[in-house]
């Protein structure tokens, strides 16, 4: 059952995702140009909050931006975005903050050593962050862009540095803070 | 801080019940895939483009929403004239171009707050079922839209507090901070909302 404590985290973290979304870019190490926060937002709130209230979390956000507040990187918001070649990646974060939780709660551990619960959240944001926002995502840009799946996934390959560097980011904000505050093994 | 992107106005498009536009929104997105003739394409792209100017969008704030898109159409385009040909690239930006102008459009014309009651009517059924608390879901949406600009500030001090200590902008250093107070600040509301007893 959801405590008035969940609604609260569930709203706060959807907030927290569209400040993310709107920081100006920040320059990462490692990658050429700066990059938004959105999708590290979208791991962290997986990661913190486990997989339903992650999920929802996700949804909150896109139902801002799809009822036309500007929430999206650039400002940018409304219907359009989902229906344009990368909405399926929009789409893909609500299934990627759940399996991030989902993953996080059944492999992080709270008594195992440091290294490893870093490396247990890497994990889950590697398969949760990018795995699930690409299965949606690629498959959607190449049905409306008609350039078939291989060369879809080819073409979001560059992607994939600052997603790593983004999943290494989370997975030590997520260790830091659940360390000093756990609510990931909270209900529900 | 984040105002929405609708404009008031009372054309045709702005008194049609939101939940109309956004059923023809659904169907002509099914539509759309189905015609693979360039020149129906084009004709749905004028009328997509027609509908966005009948909401008396200003060019600059229409320019903000596509920029993003820009450059994704182009890189697609050069992508399909190279693989497969002008034809179809011309078919393939022409269905992107005519979809997100007929998305846009209802977002221009249409309220956020006709767009939430629509969401309501939607989600009854669940509610019934005892899957979803409609409550609940307006009071995070309430809330959200509160902490947002909360948030934002708490992002700015961090930032100010770091840039004052000669720190460059680095997102661990921004991030648990921010997580942290924003964990803080949930506990905080949810025990008033809780001693309220609501």
């Amino acid at each position: 059952m959801m405590k008035t404590q969940d609604t609260v985290l569930i709203a706060l973290f959807a907030a927290l995702i569209v400040v993310l979304s709107l920081v100006p870019p920040i320059p990462l190490p490692a990658i050429p140009v700066p990059v938004t926060l959105q999708s590290l937002g979208v791991m962290l709130t997986g990661a913190m909050l486990g997989p339903t209230r992650g999920l929802f979390a996700c949804l909150l956000y896109l139902l801002l931006a799809a009822i036309g507040l500007p929430v999206l990187p650039g400002g940018r918001g409304g219907l359009g975005v989902f229906f344009g070649p990368t909405g399926g990646f929009l789409l893909g974060m609500a299934l990627g903050a759940f399996m991030t939780g989902w993953l996080a709660r059944r492999w992080v551990s709270v008594s195992g050593s440091n290294l490893r619960t870093v490396l247990a959240y890497g994990v889950a944001c590697i398969v949760g962050g990018i795995g699930a926002v690409y299965l949606i995502g690629v498959p959607w840009l190449a049905s409306v862009t008609q350039m078939g799946l291989g060369k879809a996934a080819l073409a979001v390959l560059v992607f994939i540095p600052g997603d790593l560097v983004k999943v290494a980011i989370a997975s030590w904000v997520a260790w830091r803070v659940e360390r000093v505050w756990p609510i990931l093994r909270e209900s529900p | 801080m984040i105002e929405p992107l609708y404009i008031p106005g009372d054309r045709w498009l702005h008194r049609l019940p939101a939940g109309y536009k956004l059923a023809a929104l659904v169907i002509a997105g099914v539509g759309l895939f189905l015609v693979q003739n360039v020149w129906g394409l084009l004709a749905a792209f004028i009328v997509a483009g027609a509908l966005v100017w009948s909401t008396g969008v200003g060019a600059a704030a229409c320019w903000r929403q596509i920029r993003g898109l820009v450059w994704v159409l182009v890189a697609i385009g050069v992508f399909a004239v190279v693989f497969q040909g002008w034809l179809s690239a011309a078919i393939v930006l022409l269905r992107i171009a005519a979809l997100v102008g007929l998305a846009l459009a209802v977002t221009l014309s249409t309220r956020s707050s006709d767009l939430i009651a629509v969401c309501e009517r939607a989600l009854m059924p669940f509610e019934r079922l005892g899957w979803v608390n409609a409550g609940k879901v307006a009071l995070a949406l309430a809330l959200t839209l509160r902490f947002v600009p909360e948030i934002w500030r708490h992002y700015q001090e961090i930032r100010e507090a770091q840039a004052a200590r000669g720190l460059a902008r680095h997102p661990v250093a921004l991030l648990v901070p921010l997580v942290v107070r924003t964990l803080k600040r949930a506990q905080q509301v949810a025990q008033a909302i809780d001693a309220r007893g609501e």
